[in-house]
């Protein structure tokens, strides 16, 4: 209990990222990768394609197992560990992945499946929890998404937009403690964007701590509380609030000036 | 019926219709029974030969390399006569064919998954994963009803195929359509008649087994359509219209 008491407090460390190495082949695409964020940041991350930050979002969830760096969340450490650190008991990733929510850039609905059970299924496959109970819940999650009407809907009956609601919906059903968005809204229509947005906008707002890869420069601004710039496997700069107006990067600014 | 001096008995068909049929019927009981063996099989094949052991690959792809050449009848003729020779033991007709059918069309089904599961988006897995999923119940809930969908057709084809194999197992004595049309043509010597009649039952039956397998593929499409599907997931839907009045 003393453990969930000091998570209440605004700066506890919620997630720890060190050392994060990872290579595909002989191409090194992470260089040792440090990264902080605390309960109820949102940390957004920019940089050109190929800077590695997809990367580094998907080590968070081990999606990508990094080659060496420890993930570490809520006390516990995953991973392989850095290199020459000290020993310490690692934990699961099926374990990591249930305080971990993630929303993909192609969304990845379950196209076999409706909104609803789209929401369900995990549910279920993941807790202990009636057909009953995780409709509900599935239920009740769409309708913050605004889709209680398309529950029945199949993926391919909805706008990319709604597809992308949906897995937020999704993720948000299983009560991560930090949600992950790997470039949410690059595959949507420009019409389309406004409403996963809005969406993460209002999430932002119920305190969720969330870390956004994304090329939305004015959605980044507006939420980021931390800014972090990568660009060639490297984290180059970072800053608060006032980064985008007075970051001294200069590759950081470039980088803002030509997407802006 | 008279042409060139011949004459067609056309009406020995209809009376010998319940033996032809007969025939007809442990024709679709064995290749039946051979589908469902090797459809397991042949996931079981498909998923080894996609193993990351390089051992366990090696062995399956070996299989369906040999077995995918393999005619039926030389395969029903080395199960049925062969093994006896080498072992003693006698299987029935009906069991020789049963595992000569198995045996290649395991082979075959194994190629149409592989294919079928690496069609699946690799984003299905990563979505179930980063969803805390197992991998288990991963490939059970998400993987294997896409994959199914994609083999779905390719696996009828093939059924017809087995359907039509199943005519060589005449030469071990198994009483199928064309057992019974070369036991009739050699009492009433009129094979133009009788093997016409076996042709017309494999067309038909073929027609019948494209149909069936239209009506799966159409039941697992989504949204799903068709007639089957409505009935089954009447229950659901209702359900979830249910759920969308209580919590809106």
């Amino acid at each position: 209990m003393a453990m969930q008491s000091s998570d209440e407090s605004n700066d506890s460390v919620l997630l720890e990222l060190k050392g994060v190495h990872k290579s595909f082949g002989t191409r090194e695409v992470l260089h040792g990768v440090d990264l902080v964020v605390k309960k109820g940041e949102h940390v957004v991350i920019f940089g050109p394609s190929g800077s590695g930050k997809s990367t580094m979002l998907r080590s968070i969830n081990l999606l990508e197992e990094p080659d060496s760096g420890s993930i570490k969340i809520l006390g516990t450490e995953y991973g392989p560990g850095v290199k020459g650190g000290p020993q310490v008991k690692r934990g699961k990733p099926l374990e990591l992945r249930r305080y971990v929510g993630m929303v993909f850039q192609q969304f990845n609905l379950f196209p076999h499946l409706s909104a609803l059970q789209n929401i369900a299924l995990p549910l279920r496959a993941t807790r202990k929890i009636s057909l009953h109970d995780a409709e509900k819940r599935a239920a009740s999650e769409l309708e913050s998404v605004g889709l209680l009407p398309w529950a029945a809907s199949f993926p391919s009956q909805l706008s990319g937009g709604q597809q992308q609601r949906v897995a937020i919906a999704r993720a948000l059903s299983l009560d991560p403690k930090i949600m992950l968005f790997d470039e949410p809204t690059s595959a949507l229509a420009p019409e389309l964007v406004g409403e996963v947005l809005a969406v993460m906008r209002k999430l932002a707002q119920t305190g969720m701590t969330m870390v956004v890869v994304t090329h939305e420069m004015n959605f980044a601004r507006e939420i980021g509380d931390l800014n972090v710039f990568m660009e060639d496997g490297y984290v180059v700069a970072r800053g608060g609030r006032d980064f985008f107006d007075n970051s001294t990067n200069e590759r950081a600014q470039q980088f803002i000036g030509s997407v802006l | 019926m008279n042409l060139n001096g011949v004459n067609f008995r056309w009406s020995l068909i209809w009376e010998n219709r319940a033996i032809l049929l007969k025939g007809l019927a442990t024709a679709i009981q064995v290749s039946i029974t051979s589908l469902v063996i090797s459809l397991v099989i042949g996931l079981i094949l498909a998923l080894a030969r996609m193993s990351s052991k390089r051992a366990v690959a090696i062995i399956a792809s070996s299989y369906v390399s040999v077995f995918r050449g393999i005619p039926a009848l030389v395969s029903v003729i080395w199960v049925y006569f062969g093994w006896s020779l080498l072992f003693g033991h006698n299987f029935t007709v009906y069991q020789a064919g049963v595992i000569a059918l198995t045996l290649l069309y395991s082979a075959f089904f194994c190629e149409i998954y592989r294919a079928a599961l690496m069609a699946v988006a690799k984003g299905q897995r990563e979505a179930g994963l980063a969803l805390g999923m197992t991998r288990i119940r991963i490939f059970v809930s998400i993987i294997m009803p896409q994959a199914t969908k994609i083999a779905i057709p390719n696996i009828g084809s093939m059924y017809i195929g087995m359907v039509k194999d199943t005519s060589t197992f005449a030469v071990i004595g198994l009483v199928e359509v064309v057992r019974v049309t070369q036991n009739l043509n050699s009492v009433n010597f009129q094979p133009f008649v009788l093997y016409t009649a076996a042709a017309v039952l494999y067309v038909v039956l073929a027609f019948i087994v494209d149909f069936i397998f239209r009506a799966i593929e159409k039941n697992l499409s989504t949204p799903p359509s068709g007639r089957l599907s409505n009935v089954l997931t009447r229950r659901r839907r209702e359900r979830i219209e249910a759920l969308i009045n209580k919590t809106g």
